[in-house]
């Protein structure tokens, strides 16, 4: 229909005419033809691009003007992560990231900083993750200059007060007193670590790595991976090209710090399987099942983002939520995820089910897996999903700090610099083959990890087919 | 160096003080259309170019607040089953599938019937009846195509579709590609004026994991619940969305229709499109497929008035969960002053790190974990309330925590607040008045919340005046009219069982 559209513009005119024309209320001119036959305008799909610019100091920038308002925002993305944290002082790399924020810098105290990051109304957020640290920061154009020597300090000039220090683990402590307290939560929390056993990113903070963590070690991990030539940075917003290169070379112009660039880890080696159980009695349980899987850089990425719609992620069509939800009732919340790495990825499922239910939800959903590994797909679905995602590309480039950042990600990841551009077209050339292929090889029911928190003794007798859990109480 | 940071402080408030109102939102009114049909239903646009995208919002005046006794979580199931396509969506034989459909009802009823009768029930006429009804349900399965509107706002490159329910109205909302408004006019003018109700039992199920999974598993759900019941002892604020147990659990479609039927009122009904648009073209389109509707005005709906509360009222929940609290205190809805003065309040309390609560409780004392002010909870049709959300660091408690706070409250009343301080609250509502414009949804959000509550969108392009005439008299002022022990409504949540500490029945 689009293309057509783009071929014959006066059609589309005509046909604007013709809606003109009509009367509001003339009850001949029923609106109501099927939406499939709906003629749309066509549509000029732009992908505007940031500029990289190689920073003298080693910093990698991305940039993108956009004069709409008076802000500039920006993000900076560090190679390190929480995968990095030494064994038995999990955590480390969390409380490094918080501190850097709160912890004061040589020059400025934490309380000074505070005050003046409030009184400009410009709130950096620092977080960590498994395999990157990350800062967002938006402020007015007028406090470029201020705002950008503030993050700099904070960056590369931390203070870890001690008693900040003693703030920070006391409110983690407080934090993990309190994950089991949300089942979904928890329920996350100890998928992923389960995920991943005897590798650095299955061993999560518990109060008892955290009283191990000093001073000295936040320093540490600081000095490691905080450096200029460690980190990328997107910039967009009310700023010239210009103007961002020199205020941000200036702020993070910083000679006595030594380049060193880290390199992307290394995938995990194992992957953990069976069945856990963590009983919680309240009276829904929380299941999440899942399993490693392949990479954004493999040939196949594109059929699995595909098959992952069709499972469990497209929506109401998608299968899971379709049986689950819509035909039984099983579920207000349930479907899929692929997320995707730059050396590997996790598949994994999920429902949230009343007791009674949990085994039939998990019943449910091993079926659809089973009958998408034996290539169930149509050619019909293919086409839906297909369309679905390609039309909704669109949205990836909705906003110039989005566009940004996306592009800063393509190179964190190492991946072709026509990543995005080529999205649409790789998920274009996707066919029934190539998706059944992928679900045939790529979902393995004896590989699968099985995590289910709920009310254990009222989920009725253990299906005999299934093997055994492994029943635990986690520590935190 | 701390000196000279005092004087480079003095220097910033002078500075800020004169940082002049960015000309964007001083000329949101000119970038916005507003439009209105015969029939009543008004349309808000706005052009935003940077991509050819839109995303149109259509609000309607019809929430919890308009259900009737014994029917509460209506209006949410409603939004559930406006999903489930039309007579021209989704249907394969709509005259035939119309008859099942009244058949299926009739055996809900009567199992919905033996049901309530729960100890003395027939078991044996549950199960005939429940066997009855899955015949009809695997017989409809060959009359519709499910999951139709989904599927085609999908297909057509939609983002974030989805719909909300307040107590105060029922929101749809979507994005996409600038170039298919015509797909969402004829969708949700079709399933406004055409909707067919299907699988209307199993999603009753749903809604049912969809309360189990926000309240009865969720300590922050049950709190709030709780709260929410002891804060408004008559008006229907007091009732959750989602709905009660009892009322859910035979939730009947004659209680469904009844509320659709309050949603065919165009006078209740608002639209903003933001985005890549041309606005008479896309007026063109709107009044074509929503014109049609008769006017048929909105009467004022007759919600009985919450009395003035005379008393402290307090709710206390168990639960296996650390401890968790809620103070609150009704006040005047916008667009009243008191609700700007509120909003100052809400900033100075507990935005930031410099924030009065956070700094001295999380901060110095260290007796809280987190702690939020909320002003307008739970909506804002009908007076509300200003909340506070907050958890005690072990081993403190519920009790000191609440001490501390109303320490707080206290304090705010006896001197007013500095002039750092409300000038660094209006810095920050600045800011955030900017940053919300800066999406063509959250801008599509706001106009049409603004202009369907209020009835007029420039509540939102003349907010920052208002706030910037608030003083450390107002906020002063509203302390000590309204923040009372008389006004106030405490709900704590406390754990059920000492998994750590062992031998105590409840720890606090």
């Amino acid at each position: 229909m689009k293309n057509r559209k783009a071929f014959f513009p006066a059609a589309g005119l005509l046909l604007l005419a013709i809606f003109a024309m009509s009367p509001p209320s003339a009850p001949a001119e029923s609106p109501w033809i099927s939406p499939d036959q709906i003629a749309y305008p066509a549509l000029e799909f732009r992908m505007p691009q940031a500029q990289r610019i190689a920073l003298t100091n080693g910093m990698v920038l991305f940039y993108l003007k956009d004069g709409e308002l008076p802000l500039v925002s920006l993000t900076v993305l560090v190679r390190t992560g929480s995968l990095y944290d030494p064994e038995g002082k999990e955590g480390l790399a969390e409380l490094t990231a918080a501190l850097l924020r709160t912890g004061g810098t040589t020059k400025i105290s934490s309380g000074e900083m505070d005050r003046r990051l409030d009184f400009l109304a410009a709130s950096p957020s620092f977080s960590m993750s498994l395999d990157s640290a990350s800062v967002h920061f938006s402020f007015l154009k007028s406090d470029l200059e201020e705002c950008l020597g503030l993050l700099s300090r904070m960056l590369l000039e931390p203070a870890f007060e001690e008693k900040k220090i003693q703030e920070a683990l006391a409110l983690k402590k407080e934090e993990l007193r309190r994950i089991a307290d949300d089942p979904q939560k928890l329920a996350f929390r100890e998928f992923n670590r389960l995920l991943y056993p005897g590798d650095p990113r299955g061993r999560y903070a518990t109060s008892a790595s955290i009283q191990n963590i000093s001073r000295a070690d936040l320093a540490a991990f600081h000095r490691e991976y905080f450096s200029p030539a460690n980190m990328l940075l997107a910039v967009s917003g009310d700023i010239s090209r210009e103007e961002a290169v020199e205020k941000i070379e200036q702020a993070f112009s910083d000679a006595t710090i030594p380049r060193r660039v880290h390199e992307l880890p290394d995938a995990p080696k194992q992957r953990g399987r069976g069945i856990f159980l963590i009983p919680k009695a309240i009276p829904q349980s929380t299941v999440v099942s899942g399993e490693l899987t392949i990479s954004k850089n493999h040939p196949d990425f594109y059929a699995f983002e595909v098959l992952d719609f069709l499972i469990g992620s497209g929506g109401f069509s998608s299968r899971i939520f379709s049986a689950v939800r819509n035909e039984e009732g099983l579920a207000y919340s349930a479907g899929s995820f692929y997320r995707a790495r730059s050396n590997y990825g996790v598949f994994g499922t999920y429902a949230f089910t009343k007791t009674a239910s949990t085994f039939r939800a998990i019943s449910l959903i091993d079926a659809i897996l089973k009958d998408a590994a034996a290539g169930s797909f149509s050619q019909t679905e293919l086409d839906r999903a297909k369309r679905s995602i390609i039309n909704s590309f669109i949205f990836s480039f909705e906003q110039p700090g989005q566009i940004a950042s996306q592009q800063m990600t393509v190179e964190y990841e190492k991946l072709p610099a026509d990543f995005l551009t080529a999205y649409r077209t790789k998920i274009e050339a996707v066919t029934l083959e190539d998706v059944r292929r992928v679900a045939a090889a790529f979902l393995h029911e004896k590989e699968r990890l099985t995590l289910i928190v709920g009310d254990a003794d009222r989920f009725g007798a253990w299906p005999q087919n299934w093997a055994p859990p492994s029943q635990f109480v986690p520590q935190h | 160096m701390r000196t000279k940071n005092k004087i480079w402080i003095a220097l910033g408030l002078l500075l800020l003080a004169c940082i002049a109102l960015p000309a964007q939102a001083v000329d949101l009114e000119k970038k916005i259309v507003k439009a209105r049909l015969q029939n009543g239903l008004t349309v808000l646009m706005m052009e935003r170019k940077f991509s050819p995208t839109v995303s149109l919002y259509i609000r309607y005046r019809v929430g919890a607040v308009d259900e009737s006794p014994g029917q509460s979580g209506a209006a949410h199931f409603l939004e559930h089953m406006m999903f489930k396509g039309t007579t021209t969506i989704g249907a394969k034989n709509y005259p035939a599938e119309k008859k099942l459909l009244s058949d299926m009802e009739k055996i809900g009823r009567e199992l919905d019937r033996e049901r309530a009768k729960q100890g003395s029930a027939d078991a044996r006429k549950i199960r005939r009846l429940e066997a009855r009804m899955k015949r009809l349900q695997d017989k409809h399965l060959r009359y519709y195509i499910p999951n139709e509107i989904d599927r085609l706002y999908t297909e057509n490159g939609a983002s974030g579709m989805n719909a909300s329910t307040g107590q105060d109205m029922t929101t749809y909302f979507i994005n996409l590609p600038a170039n298919k408004i015509e797909l969402w006019a004829r969708i949700e003018s079709d399933r406004l004026l055409h909707p067919v109700f299907r699988q209307f039992y199993t999603e009753r199920d749903v809604i049912l994991e969809e309360r189990r999974q926000r309240v009865e598993a969720s300590p922050d759900g049950k709190l709030y619940e709780a709260f929410m019941e002891r804060a408004y002892s008559t008006h229907p604020y007091g009732i959750p969305i989602v709905g009660l147990p009892k009322d859910l659990t035979f939730m009947s479609p004659a209680a469904i229709h009844a509320i659709h039927r309050k949603y065919l009122s165009p006078r209740r009904i608002v639209i903003a499109v933001v985005g890549d648009i041309d606005p008479s073209k896309t007026m063109e389109l709107i009044r074509r497929y929503f014109g049609k509707i008769p006017d048929a005005g909105a009467p004022a709906a007759r919600i009985p008035a919450e009395p003035e509360q005379k008393a402290e009222r307090k709710a206390q929940v168990w639960f296996d969960a650390s401890p968790s609290m809620i103070i609150g205190y009704h006040k005047p809805a916008p667009p009243a002053r008191e609700d700007y003065v509120f909003d100052v309040l809400e900033t100075i309390l507990s935005k930031g790190r410099t924030s009065r609560l956070y700094d001295r409780l999380v901060i110095s004392r260290q007796i809280a974990q987190s702690i939020s002010a909320a002003n307008g909870v739970p909506a804002a049709r009908y007076p509300n309330l200003f909340t506070i959300f907050a958890r005690p660091r072990h081993p403190h408690t519920n009790e000191e925590l609440q001490t501390a706070i109303l320490g707080e409250i206290e304090a705010i009343k006896t001197a007013p607040v500095t002039e750092e301080e409300l000038a660094r609250a209006k810095n920050q509502l600045k800011m955030d008045f900017i940053k919300s414009l800066d999406s063509n949804s959250e801008l599509a959000s706001i106009l049409s919340y603004t202009e369907l509550l209020l009835g007029d969108y420039r509540y939102f392009s003349d907010y920052l005046p208002q706030i910037q005439k608030v003083t450390a008299g107002d906020i002063q002022a509203a302390a000590i009219r309204y923040l009372t022990a008389e006004n106030r409504t405490v709900a704590v949540l406390n754990r059920k069982t000492a998994p750590e500490e062992g031998g105590g029945a409840h720890e606090k």
